[in-house]
């Protein structure tokens, strides 16, 4: 009786599901008749989660509607000049264009995004039954504007952590070393003169085993903006200094002006992530995201902050990584007094990175671009892309039993972005940032170099933030 | 009369074309050049702002600085081509084992992109990776680091520029050696020069015109450097080797400043055609001027 009331239930069950499962995928199809055939352009930067986009999502998306996604994935400063020379000269080459969280507020201003919400409204048959943003984690908030209207589909969102080696902490032989020199147990820094003493402490034993290891990585690339974005977004904050030290208000980047850019903690701050250069790998000078996650995979470095894409193909690829299951993943060190500040709302600790996919007013194929954005914002496909490019954009993600098992892999990175993610912000909503970064970039580079002191290039870059401020019409 | 107009027009496909390529954008620059233009200033729009661009480019520190690069960068290299290349062009007239193999092996830098060169090039000098820092280190236990030694960016883009460019000038030299006529020399042995001075009074000056079109052309193209040192170094580290061009690049495109970026774009040509001038005044004009005494 038992059986056949199970074997009724399995049987009912299956009629359901392949009765609902066409009318599930009929969407597709029927949403998209008319347009197979077409091709949709997007542009993107080539990180794990826009490989999988480009990869898996592209071609399940062509086999579902027919419309053909052509994607390119290409360096970050590439694809920024080419989305952005696409829409300003209203070309249409590309259908969807990546939009960074410190971006949107660029793109916004010059009016180059379709409103999506709007689109979905006057294109109801368009409108997925699997396309809700309100299961999106807040980060979704970034791509909204005043009335709440959307203009991009969350595509990623991680945050940048410390990662260390868990291997060698929990090495018994360097444990007691350590104890043996410091006095203090061998833990993850939880400020900056743990870390600072962390580095030393492997760098000289790298030193003296005769291995390839140093106490840091640092992403001091001495020619590219990845070392600007490193010390205004990750160590700055950590430091207590926010908004890269421009005053939200009145736009002034110096102290004169109210902004903190050359203030005392932005110069000790500063300095202090200067001096790790010398505990940190050659390529350090010519690190940018990716060297750094480069430089972890190969094992050459005890900790570092590494941005969260790479987390879990560092801690579970081994084709890629040398250092598969001796990963550790933690908050990042700050100073007195910033946690608390991060935890009242008044502050923040390190970078809350990620970004969306939009449509271009110039794009000449919008409804089929409508269709991929909500394509790739459906829960179904969540889980899988958080494993291949550990982001996280929807609510359930963070509960799917396979996002869970590689949690445990990569040492509850997942966990930790879910309880800690309040902690991270992303970029100033300025519309600004490429242009302030270029304004400064070259007096951080020349810092790199040792042509400046931590302290005169902040002055000097404060004054050029001031400048350029002032020249773009900004300053109050 | 006739032929005049039937000359023009064969000729008006390539003016046309020349007119909408070249003499089109150059217009579209210069009137750029005197506007406020910045796509993400408060005011995104074109503002006229008279000669304000080009006055504030007397004062920029960074665009003066680029600037000095830049000669700097193309006189080391331009000289270096021209002296390798002439020893390499008077080694090609001469008969040796395998001759035709290395003449080939030396020629080949001249058809790879100068951005496969740049990477080419990153891929051997990038620390921590490349196989020029590794066995610098363990060899001689120098630390050769271009990220970081501004001064060793600075020689690596030089002599790359050297590598990938020296072949066309030993082409260039090597034909004009070939087309020498035999005479003078001849009379020269019999009248006993020696080899210094065959070269100083003979080889030399019958050499220089093909020697001042190599210089004018190698010059130009040092002065407009960037897809290769774009991709061994980006510019850095610092400012080290931010050519000029690479620094109109960073302040047209990323900072998206195309007033500024464009009066920049002007100054430069300006001071190539002038510098052009003078190279070609010192080493044509001068000649003349003897000749007529």
């Amino acid at each position: 009786m038992y059986h056949f009331k199970s074997l009724a239930a399995s049987t009912l069950t299956a009629m359901l599901l392949a009765s609902t499962s066409p009318a599930f995928a009929d969407f597709w199809t029927d949403a998209a008749k008319g347009m197979e055939g077409t091709t949709i352009r997007g542009i993107s930067e080539s990180t794990p989660p826009s490989n999988y986009a480009k990869d898996v999502l592209g071609p399940a998306f062509t086999k579902a509607t027919g419309i053909k996604v052509e994607f390119e994935a290409t360096s970050w400063d590439q694809m920024y000049d080419k989305a952005i020379k696409d829409m300003e000269a209203n070309t249409g080459i590309y259908d969807f264009v990546y939009i960074e969280q410190d971006i949107i507020y660029s793109y916004l201003a010059r009016n180059f995004l379709v409103d999506l919400t709007q689109a979905l409204n006057e294109n109801p048959s368009l409108k997925s039954p699997d396309f809700d943003p309100s299961k999106f984690t807040s980060f979704i908030d970034n791509f909204k504007n005043d009335k709440g209207d959307l203009f991009g589909v969350p595509m990623e969102a991680f945050i940048k952590v410390y990662l260390y080696r868990k291997d060698l902490f929990e090495d018994p032989k360097i444990k007691e070393a350590y104890k043996a020199k410091y006095g203090t147990d061998l833990a993850p820094a939880k400020d900056h003169k743990e870390y600072r003493q962390i580095a030393e402490f492997f760098t000289e034993w790298g030193k003296s085993n005769g291995e390839e290891l140093w106490g840091t990585t640092v992403q001091a690339a001495s020619g590219h903006p990845a070392s600007v974005y490193e010390l205004v977004e990750s160590v700055f904050p950590t430091f207590g200094v926010y908004n890269w030290g421009i005053d939200t208000k009145t736009y002034g980047a110096s102290v004169d002006n109210g902004g903190r850019l050359n203030s005392p903690e932005a110069k000790a701050a500063f300095a202090w992530w200067i001096d790790n250069l010398a505990y940190a790998p050659p390529e350090a000078t010519s690190s940018t995201w990716d060297e750094v996650a480069a430089t972890f995979a190969a094992g050459r470095a005890a900790q570092g902050l590494v941005y969260g894409e790479n987390a879990a193909w560092i801690a579970t690829d081994a084709n890629k990584s040398t250092v598969v299951g001796k990963v550790g993943v933690a908050l990042p060190p700050v100073e007195p007094g910033v946690m608390d500040e991060a935890s009242s709302g008044a502050g923040y600790i390190g970078y809350y990175d990620g970004g969306a996919f939009g449509i271009p007013h110039s794009s000449k194929n919008k409804k089929a671009a409508l269709l991929w954005l909500q394509y790739i914002g459906q829960e179904a496909v969540q889980a899988d892309w958080a494993l291949a490019g550990s982001r996280i954009t929807h609510k359930a993600t963070y509960d799917n039993p396979k996002v869970q098992e590689q949690d445990k892999k990569v040492d509850g990175y997942y966990t930790l972005m879910r309880e800690k993610g309040p902690l991270f912000r992303g970029a100033p909503p300025f519309p600004f940032h490429n242009q302030v970064r270029e304004a400064i970039a070259p007096f951080i580079y020349q810092a790199i170099t040792g042509e400046l002191k931590p302290d005169e290039a902040l002055d000097k870059a404060a004054a050029a933030a001031d400048a350029e401020l002032k020249n773009l019409g900004y300053r109050k | 009369m006739r032929s005049n107009s039937v000359g023009w027009l064969f000729l008006a496909p390539t003016l046309l074309i020349l007119f909408i390529f070249g003499v089109v954008p150059f217009l579209y620059v210069l009137v750029i050049g005197f506007t406020q233009w910045n796509s993400f200033a408060a005011n995104p729009d074109m503002q006229f702002a008279g000669v304000e661009n080009f006055r504030r480019l007397v004062f920029d520190d960074q665009f003066l600085y680029s600037l000095w690069l830049t000669l700097k960068f193309a006189f080391f290299a331009v000289v270096s081509e021209i002296v390798l290349g002439y020893f390499l062009a008077q080694l090609f007239m001469r008969d040796f084992p395998g001759k035709g193999f290395f003449r080939t092996i030396h020629t080949l830098p001249l058809v790879i992109a100068p951005i496969a060169v740049g990477a080419t090039w990153r891929l051997l000098t990038v620390p921590g990776l490349g196989p020029l820092p590794y066995y610098l280190n363990r060899w001689f236990g120098y630390d050769f680091n271009i990220s970081r030694y501004i001064d060793q960016a600075f020689f690596t883009t030089v002599v790359m520029d050297v590598w990938h460019w020296t072949p066309l000038v030993t082409l260039t030299l090597l034909a004009a050696l070939s087309s020498l006529p035999k005479e003078p020399f001849e009379q020269a042995q019999i009248d006993g020069a020696n080899r210094f001075q065959i070269f100083w009074h003979i080889t030399l000056p019958l050499l220089k015109p093909a020697i001042l079109a190599t210089v004018f052309i190698r010059m130009m193209d040092a002065l407009r450097t960037v897809d290769e040192v774009w991709m061994l170094t980006g510019g850095g580290p610092g400012a080290a080797t931010r050519y000029i061009g690479l620094h109109i690049w960073r302040v047209v495109f990323p900072k998206t400043d195309y007033g500024y970026g464009s009066a920049m774009s002007l100054i430069t040509l300006y001071l190539t055609i002038v510098m052009c001038w003078m190279l070609y005044a010192g080493l044509v004009a001068r000649r003349e001027l003897k000749r007529v005494d």
